[in-house]
């Protein structure tokens, strides 16, 4: 159990972390942010295969007051820090505000066996779709002219949780966009693998928090509305022809690549898209993949749809990853 | 380094390195600025102040730049400085920052030609009407002047964040590396360098490590070494292959199962690397240890010594105000017999490998008047505690000893500390053992 508590707090100091370097003199350090990435993985993995699935983890000063945002409502943010997980009552109300749970149900039984460390089943189709949404991200916060978008529409709250609460970044019920849930890059999330959905995972791979106000999670209030989500993959395209060709004529010129960023990024909302704008990422969460040996891990179905729906959205994020 | 002025950040000295004779000392600061102190040579009037370090020469190296193109800040902080060998008169050294490397050339001038006969002493042209005589000109001395220039400038070889730069044996090509890339460049060709090493994955969701320090074999000019941040050196020898992505010898202890912890990754990342004077042993620190290798020994260090094992508890405070992060830099002696890396608290540490004695000494204004013994320090960990120790939970953290380097023939080290610099000498045995 206080593994379970321990892993949840180096989570959160890692999310801030991986914040905090977008604004960093320099630009994002590449090694730093892969230590990050692997820490986050290790407590990650921590807090799955902690056999105490259902509990909520209260902050230290016992559950905050905070409501979990409701639609259409900016999310606010704990009082006390981010990644403090609100009240059991609140929610309880998130699910049913939220056509997610069923979502969940449905792929949570396939998925199940995905989570923990294992990135089993990292279908081609999810790569292409993460790929796809990283650069529907790049683009998106090229649109919004860096970084500095998410962080002014935040409501004063670190961005970090209130993406956090987004369960695994998945949308939602029914106001997806088609694919946006192929665009989830946690294959180990619990509403992931839907390459076998009808749409087809590479499109406008936009992420939940491009839903804004008219979503459900009420996401960053500095989200574009969704409907224009879908016109930024077209642009990218175009704007990666010369882009490319540029970056093919001289080495020089290569851009450095964020990595897997763009899965924090989707977990997470917008907050973290300008790391995708600025600099080498880190090595993030996807590396997940690679962790053979702890895939191997029995007992890693906290994925559980009941057990899902009881964890806080906070839980569920983590889960996501 | 008596600082002048209040404090800033940019005074904060981030790299240390002597010259090949010892006589000359580079440091370089975030701020962009290169100070070179010179040894004085020794007085026989004055047998005390033998060889001290003055300022030679200040200069600025890098300025801060923005790259419109990917909207970037470039710091103008001096990563590394590595003196070339001398050749003529002339000190030359490379000075790196995040992304271009700088050649500067240090010429003195202490002679001044006087006798000119078209100028006057101010240089003015005289009125040739008062030319009657033609004269030559001759050199007389002149207060010293110490000249610096640039002479190349290495750009736009690196995408990713410079971390180290070593020059070769072969004293015309050396190597720069950042977190993916090494380059191998020639010292008089700026426009064009090799790719010799490259561990950028094709799907950069597939990186698992980078690369943190390289630095040439002193002596065999075909072979270099890389860490890692997974703890791993490798061995390259550039005559196997151009591309030396395939080293010939990999270097890695296998990790204690009994130390895993969520940081484990972190503290076995490798923060430099340095090759013996001999060239036949390394020496790597990573967040605790310093560990020495045998290059005929890959499958585990021959020496592991601890520098502050007490913070294995703390690791996750650490963590959380960014001190795991710190790259702590290691260093040999002339005799490769002692070897030496900063701590916290303004702590560094010694090791004698023959008698594997181990000493922690202090860099502060307190503890360090002229002349003035150093007095080993403690920090106890619990237990019975003497009277001068340091309990581990009144550490400063915010003095931290991450750059030092040792005289080359002579046991003088110098210590940065933030933005001091502290030199000191051992007198009594001025002789490696």
């Amino acid at each position: 159990m206080e593994f379970k508590l321990e892993a949840h707090r180096i989570v959160s100091i890692s999310l801030g972390k991986i914040y905090n370097s977008r604004v960093q003199r320099g630009g994002i350090k590449l090694h730093k942010n892969l230590l990050v990435s692997l820490v986050l993985r290790s407590a990650r993995q921590v807090y799955l295969s902690d056999p105490c699935p259902g509990l909520y983890l209260a902050g230290p000063a016992g559950s905050p007051a905070v409501s979990p945002p409701q639609p259409g409502e900016p999310a606010a943010g704990p009082p006390a820090g981010w990644g403090e997980p609100p009240p059991p009552a609140a929610r309880a109300a998130w699910p049913d505000a939220e056509p997610r749970p069923e979502r969940l149900a449905g792929p949570a039984e396939p998925a199940a066996p995905v989570t923990g460390a294992g990135d089993t089943p990292r279908g081609g189709e999810a790569e292409a779709a993460e790929a796809a949404w990283r650069r529907v991200e790049g683009q998106r916060e090229a649109a919004e002219g860096g970084a500095g978008g998410p962080a002014g529409g935040s409501d004063g709250f670190p961005e970090g949780p209130r993406g956090a609460r987004r369960p695994c970044g998945c949308p939602r019920g029914t106001e997806d966009r088609p694919g946006p849930l192929g665009a989830c890059p946690r294959l180990d999330c619990c509403c992931a693998p839907r390459p076998a959905e009808d749409e087809p995972p590479a499109p406008p791979a936009v992420g939940p928090r491009k839903r804004g106000a008219a979503d459900v999670g009420g996401g960053p209030g500095d989200c574009p509305a969704p409907g224009s989500s879908p016109r930024k993959k077209p642009r990218r395209n175009s704007e990666e022809q010369p882009g490319g060709a540029a970056a093919a004529a001289e080495e020089e010129e290569e851009e450095m690549e964020t990595g897997n960023v763009a899965n924090l990024i989707s977990i997470f909302g917008s907050s973290f898209s300008g790391l995708l704008r600025k600099s080498p990422g880190g090595r993030e969460e996807a590396e997940g993949e690679e962790s053979g040996p702890e895939a191997a891990e029995p007992g890693q179905i906290c994925c559980d749809k009941p057990v899902l729906r009881d964890i806080n959205p906070w839980s569920t994020a983590i889960v996501a990853f | 380094m008596p600082s002048h002025r209040m404090p800033s950040e940019a005074d904060i000295i981030s790299t240390v390195e002597f010259n090949h004779t010892g006589e000359l000392l580079a440091t370089g600061d975030k701020g962009g600025r290169v100070v070179i102190f010179q040894r004085e040579p020794e007085s026989k009037n004055a047998p005390h102040s033998q060889g001290e370090y003055d300022v030679y020469s200040t200069f600025q190296s890098h300025e801060p730049e923005f790259d419109y193109l990917k909207s970037l800040e470039i710091e103008e902080k001096i990563n590394k400085i590595k003196w070339l060998p001398q050749h003529n008169a002339a000190h030359s050294l490379l000075s790196t920052n995040d992304k271009t490397i700088k050649l500067w050339k240090i010429t003195e001038r202490d002679k001044r030609p006087e006798g000119y006969n078209l100028k006057d002493e101010e240089g003015k042209l005289k009125d040739l009407s008062t030319v009657t005589s033609l004269q030559v000109p001759v050199l007389k001395p002149m207060d010293l002047m110490v000249e610096v220039s640039p002479r190349r400038v290495f750009a736009n070889g690196h995408t990713y964040h410079i971390n180290s730069i070593s020059v070769n044996s072969d004293c015309e090509t050396y190597m720069s590396a950042d977190d993916l890339r090494i380059n191998l460049w020639h010292l008089a060709v700026t426009d064009r360098s090799f790719n010799i090493v490259d561990i950028k994955p094709a799907n950069m969701e597939d990186l698992t490590e980078v690369i943190t320090a390289s630095e040439f074999h002193p002596h065999h000019c075909n072979l270099f070494v890389y860490s890692s941040s997974k703890g791993s050196l490798r061995l390259c020898d550039m005559r196997a292959a151009a591309l030396c992505d395939k080293h010939s010898k990999l270097f890695e202890e296998p990790e204690d199962p009994s130390n895993r912890s969520f940081f484990s990754e972190i503290i076995s990342s490798v923060s430099d690397v340095k090759f013996s004077h001999s060239g036949r042993y390394m020496l790597t620190r990573d967040y605790l240890t310093v560990k020495v290798w045998d290059l005929n020994m890959e499958a585990r260090p021959i020496e592991t010594y601890q520098v502050h094992d007490y913070l294995r508890s703390k690791l996750c405070s650490l963590y959380e105000n960014d001190c795991i992060f710190d790259k702590f830099e290691c260093a040999w002696n002339g005799s490769d017999s002692v070897i030496m890396t900063g701590a916290y608290n303004n702590f560094f540490r010694m090791f004698d490998r023959n008698t594997k004695r181990d000493v922690t000494l202090e860099a502060s204004r307190e503890s360090s008047k002229p002349r003035a013994v150093l007095k080993p320090r403690r920090v106890c960990v619990g237990g019975k505690r003497r009277r001068d120790d340091i309990s581990v939970d009144s550490l400063d953290f915010t003095k931290k000893i991450l750059h030092t380097a040792w005289h080359p023939a002579e046991n003088i080290i110098a210590i940065a500390a933030t933005n001091n610099l502290y030199i000191f000498q051992d007198k009594v045995n001025s002789e490696m053992h």
